[in-house]
């Protein structure tokens, strides 16, 4: 075997970037097949009703059309065609009734898409309108009910309790109760209380969901192959299995590369409807949607939360409260397990001995929410954040005072009772204050242009526990196949990854392939999310190049070789006789977790914490309240960095995006109806938008992690939006407590300041 | 999207020829990134397009006459308009315009006819042209007639011009031949107020025309905002005759603000665009001044 190539730490260029940028990289979005019939959807334009008609005459009958399928008629296919993560609530397609505006109620297929489009146009339905509900907190209360009873899944233990529970919208009621805040609010010197809301986002990713299904054989004796643009392969090939009655092994899913995920490609997406379509037609189906398509699959949901501190007049909290409505829309998707898994760190990253927590996941009429890019996180920083300054403002201490006098430190539970282990929030804390020159003098701005400065600080648990598995193959000549069925969809994980074979085995990284995941092929793998995969599977693939090392120095050894001195081929070739045979190593992995009580305690509650912060600086226009974000600095604990330079990319990556949350990006919806459905209306950040923006990750060590590594994806975007709002606030004194954060919002500030409230005519 | 058919006729008369030929809808079609877009939501289905590719080069053509105006032909880019030195000379207001129209995907295939026959009130040129003075020189099949850029538009994607009337090229007017003895200087504000690649919330565009300290003549106008590109004309006589110190700007903002009915919608109030328009329209004239 070669000498280490010390692989880990270094800022190896992307293994795939060439292909990528030579336009070589595969994704299912440009996938044919011969036989390949296109698969158009005809949805519902009302939010909530019962469909009284349904009429596919005129579709069905345009030259071209293949077939036209509705609901009745999946269930031909599948007596109960509902899915989804959380609770089987959602149906292929629409079945008696409709629950939002845009979801799917018939689809045509036809060997042209123009004809799959024009037939789906000619399809009409009318519907007898229900009463529907859209906002979260209304939805609590609401005598409009989504569902009529709820069907929890049974994948996730503490869903049970809902299952059969009727005339209700609450998906999942989380609560945490530590100390006694009814106590401590009593003795505290002051207590503050603030109410903010979130928007509803969604993910963009610019290769829209995807999926081809290609069928073999029939239903008893079939199989099906899915070529999905999807993050969870083993999750869809179960779910659609279950849905078939079919044992696993008859489902293949198999993934390229995506063009982006950010948690929208999860768990079934459009892989339900592709199957269903397939198996019917007997034929392969290809369903893929249009970038305003996706505005109806799959998206971030809309939020209130309240928040209550008791406080000491020198700034100490020693009681905080808080109260999550999560607007979950039609279909529960991976809501419900949002609510909980964020609910819990929603007192903040702050030591605070009296922490009460209750949170909500509802249905609403509105398209379905799930989780994105930090999951419940960034929304719930964005209140925490926001309140922390508002404190502060009133006790005239500084910012960066009361987050040192109240941080977490090392060793002190969390509003769970876990103990805080390798979570390096001071030290990104005291980073950020030193990059942004906290203590220094700011420059406050002349004229018309004020400017001001802000700083916010998060930290997220990681989903826990679940499971991956890798195979190391070494083959005779020396190189090295990883199979993993972890997804790269742009986050960089094929490079990490095999840098993290190679360092084990020695063997240079151009010799490491990493074998896409296709479940005939690629073993387990939970998901590709919540920026799980360099623990989880990091440690799954260290096991298994550690086992196939292992086996390689016992081969070598059973020939009478020395395995460290040896080139592999010499080693096989001594012990076949030619350049024959292979080594496979094979590793797994789960973490240690311990569930909460009743009262959402716990010894144990996560693997490992991400942490994020940033500080902005921005210049506010005081004549009209437009603004500029002029320097965003970003601080994240992600451990040790097996790639640097692409942990600062991913630290931009989730920084940009969180950016167009607090500032541009905004669903707008009449009766239900999103009306911004197009990249014309629904407005990303451009590169114009992107202010300078300093990344850096601290020096910091995850002592239970792969090569003392952790997860990156997420932690760019716990601060951002808390940080652009404590900075205005900092400009001109005006506090918005709405994303997005808009121009007019802070005009309209700065009229009611100056005692002029701006007029609607 | 529907299949159509496709005409590539040679000339542009022949092409205004072909679009009421049948009489089914047909529309001319250019760069295509305006009409496209709504081909494939379905808002359009044309049974013919018209090609406008293979007419005359000359209608590409963009040039400056010996008197100072500019004669920029229909079909030229919008990005040969942004490199042309003949515009950066004549009408630098134009080159600064292109910078934020759009982006160079677009501009590198949309056309200044394009543009302006599109009739969306939220683009960029038509407000800048019309506070320029610029007129266009139409293409029917019996002949052609000329109508200033302010008279173009009639409605929300309505335009003055017939079925069957292209535009051949637009004429910009001598702008600021001696800026020392007067003449006329002109910018244009481009208002976003979510991403800096968006539809503006207000197009402004001003033109003044000063003699020593004096304003001799302004072209004020709104867009975006409003169904047409809206001439200000209480705001412009603000200004006519006056001084431009701190009190006149403050009247000109104050009656461009009380003379126009502004459309709340996803980018802001109407009350918040008024304010936005007074504040900007103030700034647009101090630009000008420096």
């Amino acid at each position: 075997m070669a000498t280490s190539t010390a692989a880990v730490g270094r800022s190896i260029p992307r293994l795939e970037a060439h292909a990528k940028v030579t336009g070589r990289a595969e994704y299912v979005h440009n996938l044919r097949v011969p036989g390949m019939l296109i698969a158009k959807v005809f949805r519902a334009t009302v939010a909530h009703g019962r469909i009284r008609t349904l009429d596919v005459s005129a579709a069905r009958a345009l030259p071209g059309v293949f077939a036209v399928y509705t609901g009745e008629d999946i269930r031909k296919l599948i007596a109960e065609p509902y899915y989804g993560p959380a609770f089987h609530d959602q149906p292929i397609l629409a079945i008696g009734k409709v629950r939002y505006a845009g979801e799917p109620v018939a689809v045509v297929l036809a060997a042209d898409a123009h004809v799959a489009e024009n037939a789906a146009a000619l399809i009409t339905a009318e519907y007898d309108a229900l009463p529907p509900v859209y906002d979260e907190v209304g939805a609590m209360t609401s005598r409009a009910v989504v569902h009529d009873t709820l069907k929890p899944a049974g994948t996730f233990a503490d869903l049970k309790y809902l299952k059969d529970k009727r005339d209700t919208n609450i998906a999942l009621d989380f609560h945490l109760r530590r100390g006694d805040v009814t106590k401590a609010f009593a003795a505290a010197d002051h207590v503050f209380e603030h109410t903010f809301r979130t928007q509803q986002v969604l993910h963009l990713p610019l290769e829209p969901f995807a999926c081809v299904a290609e069928p073999a054989g029939d239903k008893t004796s079939g199989s099906l192959t899915l070529h999905s643009s999807t993050q969870s392969p083993s999750f869809v090939r179960a779910e659609i299995a279950r849905l078939l009655g079919w044992p696993d092994n008859k489902v293949r899913v198999k993934v390229p590369y995506l063009g982006g995920g950010f948690g929208a490609k999860v768990y079934v997406k459009a892989e339900a409807l592709a199957a269903a379509c397939a198996m019917l037609a007997r034929r392969p189906v290809k369903y893929a949607l249009t970038m305003e398509e996706q505005f109806y699959m799959i998206t971030k949901h809309a939020t209130t939360l309240r928040i209550k501190s008791g406080v000491t007049k020198d700034g100490k909290i020693t009681a905080r409260e808080c109260e999550v409505w999560w607007n979950g829309g039609a279909y529960a998707d991976i809501g419900p397990r949002v609510t909980q898994k964020s609910g819990f760190t929603a007192a903040g990253p702050y030591d605070i001995d009296n922490v009460h927590i209750d949170s909500y996941a509802l249905y609403t009429n509105l398209p379905p929410a799930g989780a994105l890019r930090g999951s419940g996180i960034p929304r719930l920083v964005w209140a925490y954040e926001s309140h922390t300054d508002m404190i502060a403002r009133e006790l005239k201490i500084d910012p960066l005072a009361i987050r040192r006098k109240n941080l977490l430190r090392e060793g002190r539970p969390q509003a769970t009772g876990t103990p805080m282990r390798d979570a390096a929030l001071d030290l990104v804390l005291e980073r950020l204050a030193a990059r942004m020159a906290w203590e220094k003098g700011f420059d406050r701005g002349s004229g018309a242009i004020k400017r001001g400065r802000g700083l916010a600080i998060g930290f997220k648990a990681s989903i826990s526990p679940t499971t991956s598995m890798a195979i190391v193959n070494i083959s005779a000549d020396g190189s090295c196949a990883l199979y993993s069925s972890t997804v790269d969809m742009g986050q960089g994980s094929d490079t990490a990854m095999a840098q993290m074979v190679s360092e084990v085995t020695g063997i240079a990284l151009e010799k490491i392939t990493v074998v896409h995941p296709d479940t005939d092929v690629t073993p387990y793998d939970m998901a590709t999310l919540g920026s799980r995969s360099t623990y989880h599977m990091g440690h799954a693939v260290k096991n298994a190049a550690e086992d196939a090392r292992d086996k390689l120095l016992a081969l070598a050894r059973d020939v009478g070789l020395s395995a460290e001195t040896t080139p592999i081929p010499d080693i096989f070739r001594k012990k076949y006789g030619m350049l024959a045979g292979n080594i496979v190593g094979v590793g797994s992995f789960i973490p240690p977790y311990t569930p909460p009580d009743a009262n959402g305690q716990t010894e144990n509650a996560t693997p490992f914490w991400m942490i994020g912060a940033t500080g902005a600086e921005v210049e506010v226009d005081t004549e009209t309240g437009e603004f500029k974000v002029t320097r965003l600095v970003n601080l994240v604990d992600v451990g040790k960095s097996i790639n640097p330079s692409i942990v600062e990319t991913q630290i931009s990556g989730a920084t940009v995006m969180q950016l167009g949350f607090t500032l541009t990006e905004q669903m707008n919806f009449d009766a239900g109806q999103v009306t911004n459905a197009s990249l014309a209306d629904y407005k990303i950040p451009g590169i114009r938008d992107i202010p300078l923006m300093e990344n850096e990750a601290v020096d910091a060590n995850q002592r239970s992690g792969p090569f003392g590594a952790k997860g990156v994806g997420e932690s760019g975007t716990f601060g951002v939006s808390p940080a652009i709002a404590n900075a205005i606030d900092d400009a001109v004194g005006v506090r918005l407590t709405s994303l997005p954060l808009t121009a007019e919002a802070v005009f309209r500030g700065l009229c009611k300041k100056a005692g002029k409230p701006l007029k609607d005519h | 999207m529907t299949p159509f058919e496709l005409a590539e006729p040679r000339s542009l008369r022949e092409a205004a020829s072909l679009l009421v030929a049948g009489g089914e809808p047909a529309r001319a079609i250019a760069g295509g990134t305006a009409l496209m877009l709504m081909m494939k939501a379905g808002v359009f289905q044309p049974k013919r397009l018209v090609s406008l590719r293979g007419v005359e080069a000359r209608y590409s053509e963009i040039s400056a006459t010996p008197d100072g105006s500019l004669h920029i032909g229909a079909l030229a880019t919008l990005t040969a308009l942004a490199h042309a030195e003949a515009v950066k000379k004549a009408a630098p207001v134009i080159t600064q315009t292109l910078k934020t129209l759009s982006n160079v995907r677009v501009r590198n295939v949309a056309t200044v006819g394009g543009a302006l026959a599109h009739g969306d009130p939220h683009m960029d040129l038509p407000p800048v042209l019309t506070a320029l003075d610029a007129r266009v020189n139409t293409v029917s099949p019996g002949g052609g007639r000329t109508l200033a850029v302010g008279e173009l538009y009639t409605g929300y994607y309505e335009t003055a011009l017939a079925d069957d009337e292209l535009i051949a090229e637009v004429i910009v007017p001598p702008l600021a031949s001696a800026a020392a003895q007067g003449g006329w200087r002109a910018v244009y504000k481009k208002i976003t107020t979510r991403a800096a690649d968006d539809w503006p919330t207000l197009g402004i565009a001003v033109a003044l025309c000063r003699e020593a300290n004096q304003v001799k003549d302004a072209r004020l106008v709104v867009s975006a905002a409003t169904n047409t590109p809206v001439r200000l004309l209480a705001a412009e006589n603000t200004l006519r005759g006056a001084v431009l110190d701190a009190a006149t700007l403050a009247r000109c903002g104050d009656a461009a603000m009380a003379e126009v009915e502004l459309a709340g919608d996803a980018h802001g109030s109407s009350a918040y665009k008024r304010e936005l328009l007074r504040v900007h329209v103030q700034r647009a004239l101090r630009e000008i001044m420096v």
